[in-house]
């Protein structure tokens, strides 16, 4: 329905400005959330969608994460990189919506094999997250690293190879069912010799086939550029996408309603994101009850947002191992059509590792360190239910927790920590 | 002999299977059913991920148009290990070549579906979900299976997803929750410093709080299932004797480890009766020669292994292995030494009990759709009868209609 995408009325409060923080970013700390709930919803989309200074300090750690990752050529340490970017950023829209392309646009290390080039392709989907699909689809055609890891150079005139070609379509613009198996073999002739010398793009003209090619039913000398301008014009386009932003930022599984709605706002944006996601996230759909804790969190999602829930100190070494281990592996996903996400981040194995991940955090110094020092609050347990879980939990669960609470020994911090430790284990807290 | 109380006290609070409605009424059922019968079967499914190039895994060597097609990564006529006149399996399966002429390997030719799909995922999830025609990923063929005989499952681990990351569709189920379990050392739950007592304590609250029923079908209730599911399997898992000795010696090799620890897992008898196990990295554009010979050196050697180790432990004629794979690969090699997505190809199938040889005859290399095999047997003629002669599950319901029997057991 149209009007889904209408300006929310919704009153503001604890519970808008807790969602809207964990749908644009990774998770809130309690001051965040206060901080939202004071300043209302124009105030933080324009905050959300205007470039923020990054503290002095942010830039110093960016940038001796960033050059010990080259100079490791490790790329465990560029995972740090980008977790850290992801924890302290003052844009985390940014480097969620990378995260968003990174897994649209899957690419591995294990293939490509070089720091610099997953650094160069991440860099690419940050500069253009808020900005156009357009450019980023035809950047991401001559990006290295997407040409190692599809191939590209095989792709010659008197042997094309389809794999860049199919992905473009199936992956990368239109989604299954919309293109034919002809079309993905004409495509790949007009993507020949798009090639990688010395680690950069170079168009390699004596194998690029000129020959005439028909796509969708259209006839030319396509070269690559052209065929991503029929795909991005293919109607099927802006439905994908709103597919996919509607997953990430709304719903797992999207309503056809929903999905057109969204896709004709992308396709009378002209792709632009900053406008699009303006609308998205001040819309009654974003703040609709169906979408209240609708999401099963990533690893990732799930990590960090518990990092900033509790303001933890991370080490970003051993997160990027715990999430390449719940099935999210930074700069490695698992093939070319990335992670899946939704119910398929959870297994028991999974599960049991997410629950071993709060007694990590909180009963170990593994993973980082929390603090309860300076934390007075008067009710622990609505104060954790509603930090950690920002939900009603019912009062059986309630009285489970203080319950729970009265049996623990200690001092007030051991006692804090198994709280939160036991409301981080419920299941409850995979869903956001 | 086990009491209704004890049989309640045991799998009630715990139960792995988790029970849509009435739950109560319907141990009470289970507790006076008997217990398991000892001689289940159980099937073991091997996906070979990214699609398997089936021509040069059992190879048409006594066709010319094989090696016309083939200039590059054909495999020599006099490297191959020779089935018959006209098959050989690939030279790095010797392990398999050793069960064919036991007679424990069955060769299931020309395998596919109408319309084949060369998609990755979308023909991964139709092998997975046995639903070419429509697209619903809501539940896979062993889930289904599993949840037509749920009343046979209480109490135990009846699907097991071992070293994948996730639920495989295949064994994704309504009734039923399937555990994935990446390694048996991860799979316990951690709880903490504390005394006994207190950790006790901790986990009996934790079940309770999850034990709450939610909306059926929605994300809460999924969760609140799968943590039930996940704990009371990991107390299961941890019970099962780590003095496991196998009875042959496993490859190094990642499929070998993780059928060892199948073949543990059976010998614990936890109920299972199909497990799912990968084996990745079958999309062998370019270059595959070398990547290829050690995915079927390490397929061959650790199936060799495992019903080798089954066998010495007296189970082997309770177990049977299936393999699959998305899609075979495009009939000609492409310009950079490998093959293309492709369409139909062979499964595997090792037992003691299957029939053995080669099933069926070779699909043409000339007659092709699209450049590609044809199939002549749909792959839920197999499945319908790994169902109905293999593990007893009436096949019909489970697949949405009646497919003819394949003679492979």
């Amino acid at each position: 329905m149209a009007n889904d995408m209408q300006r929310t009325d919704v009153e503001w409060s604890r519970r808008e400005a807790t969602h809207f923080l964990w749908r644009t970013g990774f998770g809130a700390s309690a001051d965040e959330i206060q901080q939202v709930t004071t300043d209302g919803l124009d105030k933080a989309i324009d905050r959300l969608l205007s470039p923020q200074t990054e503290s002095a300090a942010f830039g110093k750690a960016d940038a001796v994460l960033r050059q010990a990752a080259f100079d490791s050529g490790n790329i465990a340490d560029l995972k740090a990189w980008w977790l850290h970017r992801m924890t302290a950023s003052a844009n985390p829209l940014v480097e969620k919506l990378t995260l968003l392309w990174h897994n649209h646009f899957a690419t591995s290390n294990a293939k490509v094999d070089s720091v610099p080039l997953m650094a160069a392709q991440n860099d690419l989907l940050r500069r253009e997250s808020l900005g156009s699909f357009r450019r980023v689809l035809y950047d991401i055609a001559k990006d290295v690293a997407m040409l190692v890891w599809l191939d590209s150079n095989s792709n010659r005139k008197r042997h094309p190879n389809e794999n860049f070609a199919r992905e473009v379509m199936e992956l990368f613009s239109l989604g299954v069912g919309n293109y034919s198996e002809h079309d993905i073999q004409e495509a790949a002739r007009a993507f020949t010799g798009w090639h990688v010398r010395n680690g950069e793009f170079w168009f390699n003209a004596i194998q690029h086939d000129t020959g005439e090619k028909a796509v969708f039913s259209k006839r030319g000398h396509f070269d690559g550029g052209e065929v991503i301008e029929l795909c991005l014009e293919h109607p099927a386009c802006p439905r994908f996408l709103a597919f996919k932003l509607l997953r990430q930022f709304v719903e797992p599984s999207p309503s056809r309603e929903h999905i057109d709605a969204l896709a004709a706002r992308i396709r009378q944006h002209n792709f632009e994101w900053r406008s699009i996601l303006r609308e998205l996230f001040s819309s009654r759909l974003f703040f609709s009850e169906q979408a209240r804790q609708s999401i099963i969190k990533s690893p990732v999602e799930l990590l960090l947002g518990a990092v900033r829930q509790l303001k933890a100190k991370p080490n970003l070494q051993s997160l990027a191992r715990l999430s390449a281990e719940l099935g999210q592996d930074l700069f490695e996903p698992p093939t070319v059509k990335g992670w899946d996400g939704g119910r398929l981040w959870i297994s028991s194995t999974t599960l049991i590792q997410r629950a071993n991940f709060a007694t990590a955090l909180l009963k170990s110094n593994q993973l980082g360190s929390v603090s309860f020092a300076t934390l007075r609050v008067e009710d622990d347990v609505n104060y954790f239910v509603q930090l950690l879980l920002a939900r009603d939990v019912g009062a059986e669960a309630v009285a489970e927790l203080r319950q729970f609470m009265k049996n623990q020994t200690g001092d007030p911090e051991t006692r804090l920590r198994s709280l939160t430790q036991f409301v981080m284990q419920m299941p409850e807290y995979q869903l956001t | 002999m086990t009491t209704r109380r004890d049989f309640l006290k045991q799998f009630g609070a715990a139960s792995l299977v988790s029970l849509g409605a009435k739950p109560a009424s319907f141990l009470a059922r289970a507790a006076a059913a008997t217990v398991a019968k000892p001689d289940e079967r159980i099937l073991v499914l091997v996906q070979l991920a990214g699609g398997n190039d089936g021509l040069n895994t059992v190879v048409p060597f006594g066709r010319a148009e094989y090696y016309k097609a083939r200039p590059g990564v054909g495999i020599g006529k006099d490297t191959v290990l020779k089935l018959n006149d006209e098959l050989g399996l690939h030279p790095a399966m010797a392990g398999f070549k050793q069960l064919f002429d036991e007679g424990w390997l069955s060769v299931i030719q020309g395998v596919g579906y109408p319309n084949p799909d060369r998609s990755h995922f979308r023909a991964m999830d139709i092998w997975q979900s046995a639903k070419p025609e429509k697209d619903d990923v809501s539940s896979g063929w062993l889930g289904r299976a599993l949840d037509s005989t749920v009343e046979q499952h209480v109490g135990k681990v009846p699907g097991l997803a071992f070293g994948t990351d996730k639920l495989p569709l295949s064994l994704v189920a309504s009734k039923i929750n399937v555990p994935t379990v990446r390694d048996v050392k991860g799979y316990q739950l951690q709880l903490g410093p504390g005394s006994e007592s207190a950790l006790k304590a901790h986990k009996q609250a934790l079940e309770r709080i999850a034990g709450r029923d939610a909306s059926a079908g929605s994300d809460l209730d999924f969760l609140r299932r799968t943590a039930r599911t996940a704990w009371s399997s990991a107390e299961k898992l941890k019970q099962i004797s780590a003095s496991y000795k196998p009875a042959t010696e496993y490859p190094g090799n990642a499929l070998g480890q993780k059928l060892r620890t199948v073949a543990e897992i059976i010998s614990g008898d936890m109920g299972t009766r199909m497990f799912f196990v990968n084996l990745d990295g079958f999309d062998t554009h370019s270059q595959q020669s070398n990547a290829h010979q050690a995915l079927l050196t390490e397929l061959s050697s650790a199936i060799t292994a495992f019903v080798g180790d089954l066998k010495g432990h007296g189970l082997a004629d309770r177990v049977l292995v299936a393999t699959f794979s998305e899609f075979g690969r495009r009939v000609a090699e492409n310009g950079s030494l490998g093959t293309d997505h492709g369409a139909a190809s062979q499964m595997f199938v090792v037992s003691p009990k299957c029939k053995g040889g080669v099933i069926g005859a070779h699909p043409s290399l000339t007659d092709l759709d699209d450049g590609d095999l044809k199939f002549h047997t749909d792959f839920r003629s197999v499945y319908a009868t790994l169902l109905d002669r293999w593990l007893s599950i009436q096949s019909e319901p489970v697949l949405g209609g009646a497919f003819r029997p394949v003679e492979f057991v």
